[in-house]
């Protein structure tokens, strides 16, 4: 088994500002696991691991003068709050990295031994693009899955 | 992930060289003011350059630099870099189409071919001649912005070629923070060659450097029209902040993800 799985997020960050989603081509998700992930360089993508492996996100902007970074990895629940729209306000808040550094969050963390196998964990996948009212976008469609 | 920042220079090239110093002639923007840079659109800016390090204390992320001169009143850098001979060859054909004319002409009865070879030649322009040892990438015809001939009434509405960066030096450099070279580049609109640096965010604090500029003034040695170099220098500064990074999902160091126990429908 391989101890970690690399899961790069390429965006088009001009494409995504512009378009207003991360859908249409402006995200693609691909990883490195053993286990032929469904839905590779597609926003669907679902990450098949095993228990106890490490798995790291990595975000790329295609335009490497365009930064953009991770504002946050959420997995849904069960139809709980975390299912629900951000709030409106909440986005537009002052972006985390105000007045700190980028590249500063490594999301990364090791698969829990509880999960059931075959089964979809959805996730909701934030990313932060340069500044600005509508610089943060989401997806709600990419998934971890255990062998 | 190492972001790439851009400078853009842009050089007010006629006040430039009527005062002989790029101080309050020149504009310094980068693409980093929502991270912290300072003085954008002045000749005093201070460049943000962000910084992260492992919990071994080794650097976490380098950041590059780009130095991308401009000018203004030229034509930008953003045509094509072949504009300025394809527009003296068309000028030069369009000359022969007007001189064919003109010689189908001199049999016609009150046609003044002194008067139209006069036309022809105020629209042909005139051609300055690279200085010897200089880099400017012209020796063609003295062009307006409008991409017209200039003839030698008209000097003052002549196109300046671009700003050239000849060398970055400094206290940055010579303190080893950052790593500047001159890179050819096969983007087709910058010319081919730009000055680019990756610098050392292992060690904060505030940095000056050094632009060397040359620009070109159109002089007339030996009767000649000829582009002169004029080195000329701009003072920056970079600013180098450094800090840890960390886990996000646990806000400290390595853990289980936060995966609810049962999957999501």
């Amino acid at each position: 088994m391989k101890p970690q799985v690399n899961i790069i997020v390429l965006v088009d960050v001009v494409g995504a500002l512009s378009e207003r989603t991360l859908n249409d081509g402006n995200l693609s998700l691909v990883d490195d696991g053993q286990f032929d992930s469904p839905g590779q360089g597609t926003t669907r993508l679902c990450t098949v691991v095993s228990p106890g492996q490490l798995v790291q996100w990595t975000a790329v902007a295609v335009d490497v003068q365009t930064p953009v970074e991770i504002r946050s990895i959420t997995f849904l629940g069960s139809g709980d709050a975390a299912l629900e729209e951000p709030d409106a306000a909440d986005a537009q808040d002052v972006p985390a990295h105000e007045g700190t550094a980028p590249d500063l969050k490594v999301w990364s963390g090791f698969v829990p031994p509880y999960l059931v196998p075959g089964a979809p964990y959805r996730y909701r996948l934030e990313l932060q693009m340069h500044e600005g009212p509508n610089s943060v976008l989401h997806v709600d469609s990419p998934a971890l899955m255990s062998a | 992930m190492a972001q790439q920042q851009a400078i853009i220079v842009l050089v007010d090239i006629a006040n430039a060289l009527r005062e002989r110093t790029l101080r309050g002639n020149v504009y310094l923007f980068d693409n980093m003011r929502f991270l912290g840079s300072t003085g954008e659109g002045t000749g005093d800016l201070v460049t943000a350059i962000p910084g992260s390090y492992w919990s071994d204390g080794s650097q976490g992320s380098e950041q590059v630099l780009n130095w991308l001169p401009s000018s203004l009143g030229s034509i930008p850098p953003t045509v094509p870099r072949g504009y300025h001979t394809e527009r003296s060859q068309a000028i030069d054909r369009q000359a022969l189409e007007d001189l064919t004319a003109l010689a189908g002409q001199g049999t016609v009865p009150g046609a003044d071919p002194a008067a139209g070879l006069a036309d022809i030649r105020s629209r042909v322009g005139t051609r300055a001649r690279r200085a010897r040892g200089g880099r400017a990438p012209v020796g063609g015809k003295l062009l307006d912005i409008t991409g017209n001939a200039v003839t030698g009434a008209g000097t003052a509405a002549v196109n300046p070629p671009a700003p050239i960066i000849t060398d970055v030096t400094g206290e940055a450099v010579d303190e080893k923070i950052m790593y500047p070279a001159q890179y050819g580049s096969p983007d087709m609109v910058s010319d081919g060659w730009y000055w680019s640096a990756t610098v050392d965010t292992a060690r904060p604090g505030t940095y000056a450097y050094t632009m060397h500029i040359q620009l070109h003034e159109l002089v007339i040695r030996d009767g000649e029209q000829v582009w002169e170099p004029v080195d000329l220098t701009c003072d920056s500064a970079i600013r180098v902040t450094t800090e840890p990074k960390y886990n996000a999902f646990t806000g400290a160091g390595l853990g289980p993800l936060p995966v609810p126990a049962a999957p999501s429908p």
